[in-house]
């Protein structure tokens, strides 16, 4: 799998129009530029080889654990990765955390009050929620949040005075909370209806005939069994941790993996945007093994005979 | 029979009303009966004449948009007697009642157990709200009532979830969740429906052991009338809402007073008659809830309409137990068993 989306990502930059040494040169020197010298720089970089061989080389490479250097900058591109990924997995982590919780917790209020005025506002928000694009609601939170109330800065994720942690909540606030809107949307809106079929179920009702507290049927009965939907849910979007938060990063200056994604695309910087995509595809593997993990935890029709 | 000590469940008048787009299902429209300890009381009738819907008013498990409009029902808990009507409907008093004094079993075992708990968890939420045993005491109770229930190597199947069990299997750890302090009353909603028939002999007769073991009082609602004849002490026929006739099994089966009774029990194909029996299925079919007939509500179907059945007949007491709601019971109970002489 790894290996069929690698080659494919490198036929994709392949066909690409231009390439590195394109991107090196300054405008100014595009002019004066002979061909000899272009050649020169392409075959500097091994890029005058042919690119089944160019693809060989970089798979057996990648495969002894060398990513290569950045094309441009020439910074080893584990340098880079080991830089950029904490800053994302910072961002998502967060906002994966809080749109879960407020997610399911706003979801199973909207079922257990099914039609009430609250149920109703919580489903526009949720509409609202999911329809709009985050750049939007980033946009605003900057407008509304950094620049007319002052109370949080614009961008950026450390500060030249940083010295502890709670120097950096400030600036992680904006663009996770954004983030995190449009999860909680949609985990709100799953939630809810996996919670309303569940409730409709003929256990619930032998919960309540055994004078149980209406609190414990709800939860321990109703939220326990909606929760695996809920949980596939999440993790499916376990990905999108690392890719997800791109154009926030962008609207943020926030120095993660999305941003120098971007980057290294416009680039057309080989190494790099090879290491970050197989990267994503390995994140969405692995996420699929956690959610089988997940599902099998939380219902035990999944698990396996003990026998 | 008058004595008022063994009643443990007195039902009077109780009408419970669904509303629906604006409009009013009257499912159950004054019904009056008593369970007395230790007995089983059969309410037999079709889909939806209001069997399920009085089982489930007893145990205040409506679903919200219905609600008991008149009447009352009178729990007799030791000395004391419980309005259940009165009570809040999620509140504690009904709370208590629920699962200790009056326990229910569902018609679907695979629907009714939750999938993601173990079968013991499921008993022991019920021990764990109406007694004081520790976690110790409320898992042997838990494996000694499996095993009461006759389900093999009770030590493991306590911890198995509902999916691996067997529908019959299911149905008996209902049975054993509804049991599990000893309740004064057993709402059975049509227990063995969704099983097959040697399930269903051994579910009623272990319903059976289990009355005569606790003096429980049970309620059966079915529409088998085989299993009337078997088990019920006193049957209550239900049509559209009411109760037209009810009394012992002996009075309703042997001597059925009321047009629909004795169609419902001529509808009822008998074994080992062959397959050229006549079957006589009753006309029509049940009116709808929200445009019923004026007076009595069999009368469209009824072969012995006059214009006197415009008008709802009043509940007659035939003799000590036996009750009727007709207005032509007599010419009709005399026609069929000069018939039946010859």
């Amino acid at each position: 799998m790894l290996l069929v989306i690698s080659f494919l990502v490198y036929l994709g930059l392949e066909l690409a129009p231009g390439d590195a040494v394109s991107h090196m040169i300054s405008p100014e020197l595009a002019s004066t530029i002979t061909e000899e010298q272009l050649n020169a720089m392409r075959e500097a970089y091994g890029l005058n080889q042919s690119f089944l061989t160019r693809y060989w080389l970089w798979l057996t490479s990648m495969v002894q654990g060398d990513m290569g250097y950045s094309m441009a900058g020439g910074v080893a591109i584990s340098e880079i990765m080991a830089k950029t990924i904490p800053a994302t997995l910072e961002l998502s982590i967060v906002a994966l955390i809080f749109s879960t919780i407020i997610g399911c917790s706003l979801g199973v209020i909207s079922a257990l009050k099914r039609g009430s005025g609250t149920d109703n506002s919580l489903t526009v928000a949720g509409m609202a929620g999911v329809s709009i694009p985050e750049f939007f609601f980033g946009l605003v939170a900057i407008l509304l949040f950094a620049i007319e109330l002052r109370w949080l800065p614009v961008g950026g994720r450390l500060l030249p005075h940083y010295e502890n942690v709670w120097d950096r909540i400030p600036n992680i606030v904006l663009p996770s909370m954004v983030l995190a809107l449009m999860m909680t949307a949609g985990a709100m809106r799953y939630a809810r209806s996996s919670m309303l079929d569940v409730l409709s179920r003929e256990f619930i009702t032998t919960a309540r005939s055994k004078g149980m507290p209406e609190w414990r049927i709800n939860i321990l009965h109703g939220f326990r069994v909606a929760l695996t939907p809920v949980v596939v849910l999440i993790g499916f979007r376990l990905p999108l941790l690392i890719g997800g938060s791109t154009i926030i990063e962008q609207v943020y200056q926030w120095p993660g993996i999305g941003s120098m994604f971007i980057r290294s695309v416009r680039a057309s910087d080989y190494p790099l945007v090879m290491t970050i995509s197989l990267m994503y595809v390995f994140v969405v593997l692995t996420a699929s093994l956690v959610i089988d993990i997940l599902t099998a935890l939380i219902d035990p029709r999944v698990r396996l005979g003990k026998e | 029979m008058s004595d008022k000590n063994n009643i443990a469940l007195s039902v009077r008048n109780l009408k419970t009303f669904f509303y629906t787009n604006n409009r009013c299902n009257k499912a159950v429209n004054g019904v009056s009966f008593d369970v007395k300890k230790g007995k089983t009381l059969c309410i037999v009738g079709e889909s939806g004449c209001g069997k399920s819907v009085t089982a489930a008013t007893i145990m205040q498990l409506l679903p919200t948009l219905s609600r008991i409009e008149e009447g009352e029902i009178i729990f007799q808990k030791d000395d004391k007697k419980i309005n259940i009507e009165k009570l809040e409907k999620n509140g504690k008093e009904m709370r208590s009642i629920r699962g200790s004094d009056i326990a229910m079993i569902f018609q679907d075992p695979m629907t009714a157990l939750n999938p993601v708990y173990t079968v013991g968890f499921q008993i022991s939420e019920n021990l764990k709200y109406h007694t004081n045993l520790n976690k110790k005491q409320i898992r042997e109770k838990c494996i000694s009532l499996l095993s009461d229930m006759g389900i093999p190597l009770p030590e493991k199947r306590v911890d198995e979830y509902p999916h691996s069990y067997s529908g019959g299997m299911r149905q008996r750890a209902m049975i054993a969740m509804a049991m599990a302090c000893n309740p004064k009353i057993l709402i059975a909603d049509e227990p063995t429906t969704a099983l097959d028939v040697t399930i269903q002999a051994q579910i009623f007769e272990l319903m059976d052991k289990l009355k005569k073991e606790n003096d429980t009082a049970i309620i059966l609602i079915t529409h088998d009338m085989g299993v009337v004849a078997e088990l019920a002490d006193n049957v209550a026929v239900m049509y559209m809402g009411n109760i037209v006739e009810a009394g012992t099994a002996d009075d309703v089966l042997r001597r059925p007073t009321h047009p629909y009774t004795k169609a419902l029990l001529e509808s009822v194909p008998v074994l080992g008659r062959g397959k050229d029996q006549d079957i006589n299925p009753i006309k029509g079919s049940t009116p709808d809830p929200y445009n019923r007939p004026v007076g009595c509500q069999f009368a469209p179907r009824c072969n012995w309409k006059t214009e006197s059945c415009d008008v709802m007949p009043e509940i007659e007491q035939i003799n000590e137990t036996h009750q009727i709601r007709c207005h032509k019971y007599e010419q009709f109970f005399e026609s069929y068993n000069g018939k039946r002489d010859t």
